[in-house]
């Protein structure tokens, strides 16, 4: 199945971002054994699987945290190993972390990671987006001070901060409540507009169907499934999910 | 941050200030001046340990440094700005303990020679910070990083330590020469500044 999405992917040309072979051995724990994939610019791909599977690992090596030990990445067709710094301003990444420190200001954190990112016009940025997620009225205040569903849209704000091509989302919706999910769905649909394209990561199957354009399947550090949402039945899918779940 | 909490100033600052304060009661008030350049030195080495041990905490503690890595950048401007932040901090603390210093224990040799007096400091806290924050930044991850970080500082300090106290001894009170000093100190400076910007990427790599 993960060659068959491959060969379409070639087929289309459309790529932005490329694996090929990606492993990452800790001492002798291979947490990616071998991953491959391709995605689309304007992909909105959900990547499940139980924990362990290295889904976290993945999002890291993408964004250039995590070096590999093997394997090859590319983005827009040329090899980023030489290039990582060129990627990272691509990028934006929402983590288990939330990337901010809590003795500063929500503004302030903005401001910071603004100006590392060389942000042009940063203050109306930043009004945009804090008005974007809801945090106009606390941006004067300490990050210890917010509550779960704040922190992640501060991250949120924090990530999209550059315009970045590519959004990675370490399973966004982890501790947070109703009215919170609303938000960062919202969210979500807003920046698909955009034509941005994502990675996300979830445990949650209806919340990852509901956003993807492809859904895969991370498991024992592999790609072992990888298909278009559209072609692929939700209950089968949740099946085949709970399958490599047990197995773990 | 720092401004906000003032945290590591206060408490690099304080304990300078008692570890001179108790210097200069054990010498009943008349510490020689080759013990008064040891007694700074030891107070400002000690004081930077508490400063150092800080300096990668709030970024791994909550994760922030993966932050920093996504910078589109150098990584090794996560070492140099930290490497800078640690440095103005101690040469601060040196800066407000030596007037304290002079003005409440009479040792009126510290003024007679400011300018050569903040050079020797420039040199050793150069070499103190550089070295303190690459190290810092190797045992901000393991449980025992308070522990472990002097453990692997001081060692690496006592050239340096020697060094500066010599030329400070010799700031206060000239006798014999301090050249091969001098040129340890900066010779050391260049290589410990210049070190962890090739280390620093592998320092912090997952």
């Amino acid at each position: 199945m993960a060659n068959e999405a491959i060969a379409e992917k070639e087929r289309n040309g459309t790529a932005i971002l490329r694996a090929e072979g990606i492993v990452k051995q800790f001492g002798s724990k291979r947490a990616l054994d071998g991953v491959s994939f391709e995605i689309s610019k304007g992909d909105f791909l959900s990547l499940f699987g139980p924990n362990g599977a290295g889904k976290t690992t993945l999002l890291k090596t993408i964004a250039t945290i995590v070096q590999p030990t093997a394997g090859h990445l590319y983005f827009d067709g040329e090899s980023v190993t030489d290039r990582s710094i060129f990627l990272r301003a691509q990028i934006g990444f929402v983590s288990h972390n939330y990337l901010l420190y809590d003795d500063l200001t929500a503004r302030e954190n903005l401001v910071f990671f603004g100006r590392m990112y060389g942000v042009v016009d940063l203050d109306d940025r930043i009004d945009f987006l804090l008005d974007r997620v809801g945090l106009t009225g606390r941006q004067h205040d300490l990050v210890r001070t917010f509550s779960r569903g704040m922190i992640q849209r501060l991250s949120i704000a924090r990530a999209i901060l550059h315009d970045p091509e590519i959004l990675l989302f370490d399973e966004p919706y982890t501790g947070l409540d109703i009215q919170a999910t609303k938000v960062l769905d919202d969210l979500l649909e807003e920046l698909k507009k955009g034509r941005h394209t994502f990675i996300m990561t979830s445990h949650d199957i209806d919340k990852g169907f509901e956003h993807a354009t492809r859904v895969a399947i991370l498991a024992r550090g592999r790609i072992v499934f990888d298909a278009p949402k559209d072609a692929v039945d939700k209950d089968a899918f949740a099946e085949t999910f709970w399958q490599w779940v047990d197995e773990k | 941050m720092e401004l906000r909490t003032k945290e590591l100033f206060n408490s690099m600052f304080l304990f300078a200030l008692l570890a001179l304060i108790i210097f200069n009661f054990a010498f009943a008030g008349s510490m020689p001046k080759s013990v008064l350049a040891g007694a700074l030195w030891v107070a400002f080495l000690f004081a930077s340990v508490l400063g150092l041990n800080r300096s990668f905490v709030k970024e791994q503690d909550k994760g922030c440094l993966e932050g920093l890595l996504l910078a589109p950048a150098d990584r090794s401007a996560i070492y140099f700005g930290k490497f800078l932040g640690n440095l103005v901090f101690l040469l601060f603390v040196e800066a407000v303990s030596l007037p304290l210093v002079t003005v409440f224990f009479n040792r009126t040799e510290i003024v007679h020679h400011p300018l050569e007096l903040a050079g020797i400091l420039v040199l050793g806290s150069v070499a103190i910070s550089s070295v303190g924050t690459i190290l810092s930044a190797i045992t901000a991850n393991t449980k025992t990083r308070e522990l472990l970080l002097p453990i692997l500082l001081f060692p690496l300090m006592i050239p340096v330590i020697i060094g500066a106290v010599e030329i400070t001894a010799y700031i206060f009170e000239p006798k014999g020469t301090i050249d091969q000093w001098l040129r340890l100190l900066v010779v050391y400076d260049i290589i410990f500044v210049l070190v962890p910007y090739v280390l620093f990427d592998y320092v912090v790599e997952e």
